[in-house]
């Protein structure tokens, strides 16, 4: 488990050595939510039922942001070379990689999230059902996002390219998410069960298949 | 921890323990279309230090890499049970962290000793301390190479290191030390393969092994 | 080099001869399934002769969804067994199942229009098929993504592997909506609600569709092969 953790931590270092990354990903996940009330306008009437909506797409968007560098920066580096003849292997380095990614992107986002809920009038009862789906679902989109940067990695336009190929797998997360925030049923809902299936899904899928794409390592340079 | 549980899964382990060689047979390696290697054998023992030559596009980093298991073989095989450090045109160093820290990460990924004295030791090799805990973006190309290569002191004495140009960017002072750290892998008992234009010291008279270029 | 297409010809020669009685059976079948659909059956008692929309737009649907699963075997193949040919197949397979999505979303609309009065309803069924086009339109983004076009064929194997095993979920979570739509009427366990009348044309219908996806997707692999070998005779080494 060890070199596990030391990724985890070279992770996590390096982060906290791009510390503004992380306000300038803050400030995106709340200017999207500025931006419904924007376009919708301030009628409490239409835009009250949409605030767990909205946060969740915020969210999502936010947390897909940050992906296109994920594992780039590692190919460029040369440290995937590193990473594939060591004791740590490709899937647990991809695991690593979305612990680390999710303790610095997920956790402030569902920090900040109570604010936004304030400031997008979600009443005060409905915040537990909605934080503890919105831990699971961002836990979730960072597994889907570490699948699609490893599938798209090296590729052209690779942050589009992400955002397609990620975009319609979120739907499960997504339906449900929103679903499960919105519960009247108590925080355990079926909604939430189903969501975090959905989860464990992805949490035995993503590291193998991002441990596949990851396998061949070309880079541009030299034959 | 042994030295040979940090081989990947990928390469079988030689039948025997005591087979502490390196075997490639009748290895073809394409890259998309292009055949680059084609029935490549290659031998080598321990303490054996081949250089690798060949004019551009030969295939040199192909093989380093396909050795290192980058890279895909079409055919054939290679064949090595012992840790391979591998050390190709990119440094493996971020950015954003020291060289300190960068070595530190890398030897723990690996198991190997990531104690303060070890770390001390391997950055003093290749006379980093002086900047080791500077953020690795603020050095020249040289120093970060010489980072790259103070990985080399803390490899296991038997492993393999395939070395990229690894002069690349070096002064003469580093490449001295370079050469004086291969010598002595040799000598105890470890093997190299590197790609590269100028010669290790004649004295341990390493092999070459040629790479005629494929494609035309 | 040989040995790698050795397999790939033997394909073609194979597939050259099944050409022939695929169109045959397309368009013999499809000629006599339009004509019962639109001439001989009767128009629906509720829908009128909207409903002959259904011949085209069934079939549609089932190519779309047929094209997916051979997308994730071909997927399947080419990670597990690095067979090159299916990953041949998965490239041709792809913009031929994309194009049978598009079909059924417009005259899914088309079909709308007058029942529903919209041309698009946010509908469990729709949006599915909508979901599914995009996953198509992945693949094939990721599939011609790269620089060089086969460095492209593992990351899209391996995203078809991850949307066979997602669309079910997909579905699943989206039928979570309430739908406009009718339910399945034709894959029923107590056998087909929809008249014999309407039915036999369906089905000649889907065999036309069918043969017509795998002449489609035949034509397109022996052009995706024969690019395949062009490209490697002009890389071929020049001394041999």
């Amino acid at each position: 488990m060890k070199p596990f953790f030391a990724q985890i931590e070279r992770d996590l270092l390096i982060a906290w050595q791009n510390r503004q990354d992380l306000g300038v990903m803050l400030v995106f996940f709340v200017i999207i939510i500025a931006l419904f009330p924007l376009a919708i306008g301030a009628n409490a009437t239409v835009l009250d039922p949409l605030g767990v909506p909205v946060i969740w797409i915020a969210a999502l968007l936010a947390i897909l942001a940050g992906f296109d560098r994920l594992f780039a920066q590692d190919v460029r580096d040369g440290w995937l070379d590193q990473i594939a003849l060591s004791q740590l292997g490709l899937g647990w380095y991809a695991l690593a990689k979305a612990i680390s990614h999710w303790l610095t992107a997920g956790i402030p986002l569902l920090i900040m999230t109570p604010l936004m809920a304030m400031m997008l009038n979600i009443p005060s009862q409905q915040w537990p059902p909605l934080l503890i789906a919105l831990l699971i679902g961002s836990m979730g989109l960072t597994l889907l996002g570490v699948i699609g940067a490893a599938l798209a990695e090296g590729a052209r336009r690779g942050t589009a390219l992400m955002a397609l190929l990620i975009l319609p797998l979120a739907v499960p997360l997504l339906i449900f998410g929103t679903l499960a925030s919105q519960s009247d049923r108590g925080i355990i809902s079926p909604h939430l069960m189903l969501l975090g299936a959905v989860f464990a899904l992805l949490l035995a899928l993503a590291p193998l298949v991002a441990a596949s794409a990851l396998e061949i390592g070309e880079t541009e340079t030299g034959l | 921890m042994t030295d040979n549980d940090h081989k990947k899964s990928v390469r079988k382990p030689a039948p025997s323990a005591a087979d502490n060689c390196l075997h490639i047979n009748q290895l073809s390696v394409h890259r998309g279309m292009a055949l680059v290697i084609s029935n490549l054998s290659h031998q080598q023992s321990a303490g054996d230090i081949c250089c690798l030559t060949g004019p551009n596009g030969a295939g040199k980093s192909t093989l380093l890499r396909t050795i290192a298991g980058r890279l895909p073989a079409a055919g054939g095989d290679i064949k090595c049970a012992l840790p391979i450090i591998y050390i190709g045109h990119t440094d493996g160093l971020s950015g954003a962290i020291s060289g300190r820290e960068n070595l530190a990460g890398w030897a723990k990924i690996n198991g190997f000793s990531a104690t303060e004295n070890a770390i001390d030791t391997a950055l003093s090799s290749f006379a980093t301390n002086r900047f080791a805990d500077l953020p690795v973006r603020v050095l020249s190309r040289g120093q970060r190479r010489r980072l790259a290569l103070a990985r080399l002191a803390l490899a296991p004495a038997n492993s393999l290191w395939l070395l990229d140009e690894p002069n690349a960017g070096l002064d003469q002072a580093s490449s001295r030390i370079l050469d004086e750290i291969v010598q002595k892998h040799a000598t105890a008992g470890g093997m190299v393969l590197a790609a590269t234009h100028l010669d290790f010291a004649a004295a341990a008279q390493p092999r070459s092994l040629h790479l005629p270029g494929l494609v035309t | 080099m040989f040995d790698y297409f050795a397999n790939p010809s033997r394909f073609i020669r194979i597939a050259n001869r099944l050409l022939l009685p695929l169109v045959i059976l397309s368009l013999s079948t499809g000629a006599i399934g339009l004509y019962l659909g639109l001439f001989v059956a009767p128009a629906d008692y509720q829908q009128g002769d909207t409903v002959r929309i259904i011949y085209i737009h069934v079939p549609s649907a089932w190519l779309a969804l047929f094209g997916y699963v051979g997308l994730g075997l071909c997927g399947l193949f080419y990670v597990v067994w690095r067979h090159p040919l299916a990953d041949i197949a998965a490239r041709a397979i792809a913009p031929v199942g994309a194009v049978f999505a598009l079909l059924t979303l417009v005259t899914g609309a088309l079909w709308g229009k007058p029942m529903w009065g919209a041309w698009w309803v946010w509908d469990a069924r729709l949006t599915s098929m909508l979901i599914l086009f995009f996953f198509y339109l992945g693949f094939i983004a990721l599939a011609n993504g790269f620089d060089r076009a086969e460095r492209g064929s593992r990351p899209a194997a391996l995203l078809a592997l991850v949307g066979m095993i997602n669309v079910p979920i997909v579905k699943f979570s989206v039928d979570w909506w309430n739908t406009l739509h009718q339910p399945a009427s034709l894959l029923r366990s107590d056998g087909p609600a929809i008249d014999s009348s309407m039915l036999t044309p369906l089905v000649l219908t889907l065999i036309a569709a069918h043969a017509y996806f795998a002449i489609l997707v035949i034509l397109r692999m022996r052009a995706l092969l024969t690019e395949r070998r062009l490209a490697a005779l002009t890389l071929r080494p020049g001394g041999e």
